[in-house]
């Protein structure tokens, strides 16, 4: 049911026809205002994913919705003890919050439009269910994250709503549709009129809709379920996520305690419950004992709850009465309801927070000295990555080879989904710089070609039992052959033609790495043509190793 | 002091500066009339073929040019076996195959030279192709990386051809002739195009010795791995027999000569200023090895193409026209 028909329907339990024929004009045109700014902020959200999707150079703006994002703002520059001027646009969020509340939750975030999208007809029914006490789930949320954050730990930013968004298109959306066109596509291939539509698609399409690579990422699923679980959730209530979960919302329910436009019930309210029936977040209180009718009410009979509101307008359309609801200025602070944050909930978040940074920081992870995390370049002070990092793809998706990827076990728990290169999945191109001109918080730093060239993020190491030249005498030097150092960190030793079974001649020659040179991109890792694991893997670097001497041997074979 | 003798195109830019000089005493207007002169027979040679071709044997003429211009080489190499339209038809679609394997400056010689590419492009053009397609398959990096830092994506477009990507779901499996492979993926659109100019750079190369026209056409496959495991030589000389390109033109502008494929220093580049074209890839090949001062067995799968009968490794056997 539309927006529309949902608001008259529930107006006609209330006001007389005639009353329903107030001029409700100026906030229709205000309602559709906001939808407007709602999909065009979805479009330019999602245009920005695509913008920044497998590419060397990305749009400048790609992280925009995260510089508008207060929590990730705040977050990182309490837990990296620093301030970030590029994050400081979150102020405008806030600043809009004082003056017109959660207006980011109803008008911009894209996460909240597209829960506003999925509507369940159980939601009406059971959402008077929902005890109104789980809204404080949110600010012991935001609370465990301030805390978190203030002891130096920034995990439980995977629950940030844009990072949430831009992580599942990254890991599972935009995958998923590359991976239906290029089935569609390889069913037309060969097919008579086929290869033209598929050229066609494939000349405009591929390298900006349509990833270069089709990506795989190790998390998708896992990071797809908990985006199907906040859609889901909305069975219970509408937009449950923004009502009772969502750690932004939160955070700009509190600046909104102190909104100054907001939309006010007057005298006229005639108690009809027509405003509270249309609130998709259920923010309208009634201030009476007995609802409906009585005429002669002296005082409202409702009252807005700003921390909830997310400044969509159905009430101020849904209204029958003339003067009834209005908005403007007042400097009243918005109501104080009873779920709202107090001692308990402090007490609460500060103790989870606290156990939770405990319990991470005792992971076996901790325990070694370096955990065998290949992390993007620059990105090699694990602690100072930890305390920066979003969790918010946003350099995974980047990635021309998709080699970055969420991460699960190899940091423990407290480095979920945070990105290392998995280099059997895809390499660290030697001429892109992209992840980190991407990073919304600066936990990858901004490196020019040059000096990310010389970053060194591991080192390669050859399995001489596994590795073909030395384990079954059989030609291959696909590692030194892709090898970008322009010396080459990979020689080959003992070259010499040999005669195959057949009585084809092939040049056999031994690759040997030379740790010194090596920066750990790991383009031989990915390019090994071994099924399975690698015959050279790339592996945390160690300064021992790369003092070491050149090994013996050539690059290039004798003729 | 002894006078250095002179190589022959210093030779032949004297004799060309006093050509100039002499129609200079004619007017500068006439001058240049003759330089554009000199150019537009050019242009009809690439296209038509020189008249020294048109009365050799079809396919039996290697060409070597030699001068400091790409382009110009180009042209005379082309014209020299006969001429674009010896191999291009009016209406169709042809697909050019550099190497564009590497996100390299063109200065490093790891990618084909665009100057090569860009006047294959524009004769195939103007000998009336539909459309002309340039394409590979990049080891490393992403395609339109490689496309736009080698500079071919510049010089193709500026020609009046088109770049394409080769997306996973355009390649298709396919019957080879030979023993090894028997079945390889390769991309569709290169198999069905009407003409395929293959058009490398010559390069030192890890497992093959030297990377030539025939290690080029790797470019046209899907799973290069399996051929590295399989038998590279034999693998080369497979996919050739299958994908046949009509013409080869190999750069040889300036040359990797130490850390191919993938280069990266100009210490490794030597300038030889030379292009090479013949209808037949392995006569092409077999001469280019000349260059890096090796001899044809130093690169085992020009011997596995000359096996199958994909060409011939006797250059005595072929006109050979330094133009």
């Amino acid at each position: 049911m539309s927006d529309q028909a949902r608001v008259e329907e529930k107006a006609q339990d209330g006001g007389a026809p005639e009353a329903r024929r107030r001029e409700a004009g100026g906030w229709k045109a205000a309602r559709w205002a906001r939808r407007a700014v709602q999909i065009a902020a979805l479009i330019l959200f999602v245009y920005l994913l695509f913008a920044a999707l497998q590419r060397r150079a990305a749009f400048p703006f790609a992280d925009l919705f995260f510089r508008f994002d207060p929590l990730a703002a705040f977050s990182t520059m309490l837990a990296a003890r620093e301030w970030l001027p590029h994050l400081a646009l979150a102020l405008v969020t806030v600043g809009a919050a004082l003056v017109l509340g959660r207006i980011w939750c109803g008008w911009i975030c894209p996460l909240g439009t597209l829960l506003g999208w999925f509507r369940f007809r159980a939601a009406r029914r059971l959402a008077p269910r929902v005890p109104p006490r789980l809204r404080s789930v949110k600010y012991v949320l935001l609370g465990v994250i301030v805390v978190m954050a203030a002891l130096g730990s920034m995990t439980l930013l995977i629950l940030d709503p844009i990072g949430l968004l831009t992580r599942t298109f990254t890991t599972s959306l935009i995958p998923g549709f590359d991976y239906v066109v290029g089935a569609v596509e390889t069913a037309l291939v060969g097919w008579g009129p086929g290869d033209g539509v598929v050229n066609w698609v494939e000349a405009h399409f591929r390298g900006t809709v349509l990833p270069v690579e089709q990506p795989h990422y190790a998390q998708g699923v896992a990071i797809l379920l908990v985006f199907l679980a906040v859609v889901l959730l909305n069975v219970f209530a509408e937009q449950f996520w923004c009502r009772y979960l969502c750690p932004l919302g939160a955070l700009l329910g509190l600046v909104a305690k102190a909104q100054v436009l907001r939309p006010l019930v007057g005298a006229g309210c005639n108690g009809c419950n027509a405003c509270v029936r249309a609130c998709r977040v259920d923010a309208i209180e009634r201030t009476d004992a007995g609802a409906g009718g009585g005429g002669e009410a002296a005082v409202a009979r409702a009252r807005v709850v700003t921390s909830e509101c997310t400044m969509c307008l159905d009430c101020l359309v849904a209204c029958p009465e003339h003067e009834a609801m209005s908005f403007g200025p007042t400097l009243k602070p918005g109501p104080w309801a009873t779920y709202d944050p107090g001692r308990r909930q402090f007490l609460t978040a500060a103790a989870i927070g606290v156990g939770t940074v405990a319990l991470l920081g005792t992971s076996v992870a901790r325990a070694i000295k370096s955990p065998g995390l290949i992390r993007p370049p620059g990105a090699q002070d694990e602690g100072a990555f930890l305390a920066r990092c979003l969790r918010c793809s946003e350099c995974m998706r980047v990635c021309p080879t998709s080699g970055l990827q969420p991460s699960l076990g190899q940091g423990g728990l407290e480095a979920i989904w945070t990105p290392v290169l998995a280099s059997r999945l895809g390499y660290c191109d030697y001429s892109c710089t992209a992840c980190g001109h991407v990073c919304p918080s600066g936990a990858i730093p901004k490196l020019d070609l040059e000096r990310k060239r010389k970053q060194v993020i591991g080192v390669a190491v050859i399995d001489r039992d596994r590795c073909l030249p030395w384990a079954a005498n059989t030609p291959c030097i696909v590692c030194q052959e892709m090898c970008p150092i322009s010396n080459k960190a990979i020689v080959l030793s003992d070259q010499r033609l040999i005669t195959r079974p057949d009585g084809t001649q092939d040049y056999l020659a031994r690759p040997k790495v030379v740790a010194k040179r090596c920066i750990g991109c790991g383009i031989c890792e990915y390019k090994c043509p071994l099924e399975g694991t690698s015959a050279i893997v790339v592996l945390p670097s160690d300064p021992a190793l790369a003092a070491g001497s050149v090994p013996g041997g050539s690059a290039s074979p004798e003729g | 002091m002894a006078m250095e003798p002179l190589s022959r195109s210093e030779f032949l830019k004297l004799i060309a500066l006093g050509g100039v000089g002499v129609a200079f005493l004619g007017g500068p207007e006439r001058a240049l009339a003759a330089l554009a002169r000199a150019e537009d027979d050019l242009d009809r040679a690439a296209l038509d073929g020189d008249a020294t071709a048109a009365h050799a044997a079809a396919g039996k003429i290697l060409a070597v040019a030699r001068g400091t211009s790409a382009g110009t080489n180009t042209k005379k190499a082309v014209a020299a076996i006969g001429g674009m339209r010896k191999f291009v038809s009016s209406g169709d679609v042809v697909v050019v195959k550099p190497n564009i394997g590497w996100a390299r400056a063109p200065k490093y010689a790891a990618t084909t030279n665009p100057a090569v590419v860009g006047t294959l492009v524009s004769l195939a053009r103007r000998a009336g192709a539909k459309r002309v397609i340039v394409m590979d398959n990049p080891v490393s990096s992403d395609p339109a990386n490689c496309y736009d830092v080698s500079g071919i994506a510049a010089a193709v477009k500026s020609a009046g051809g088109s770049m394409q990507i080769m997306g996973g779901s355009g390649y298709k499996k396919y019957k080879l002739p030979g023993h090894l492979l028997q079945t390889h993926p390769l991309y569709a659109a290169i198999v069905n195009a009407d003409v395929l100019i293959n058009v490398p750079i010559a390069k030192q190369h890890g497992s093959t010795g030297l990377t030539l026209a025939g290690k080029n056409m790797m470019g046209c496959t899907s799973s290069r791995q399996r051929m590295h495991t399989l038998g590279l030589s034999q693998s080369i000389a497979e996919i050739n027999a299958r994908l046949r390109p009509e013409l080869t033109v190999i750069d040889a502008m300036r040359i990797l000569v130490r850390n191919g494929p993938s280069g990266g220093s100009l210490g490794d580049v030597k300038v030889k200023n030379t292009v090479i074209a013949c209808k037949d890839w392995v006569a092409a090949d077999t001469y280019a090895t000349r260059l890096f001062g090796k001899k044809p067995g130093a690169v085992p799968y020009i011997e596995a193409a000359a096996d199958m009968g994909l060409g011939t490794m006797d250059l005595s056997s072929l006109t050979i026209r330094n133009v």
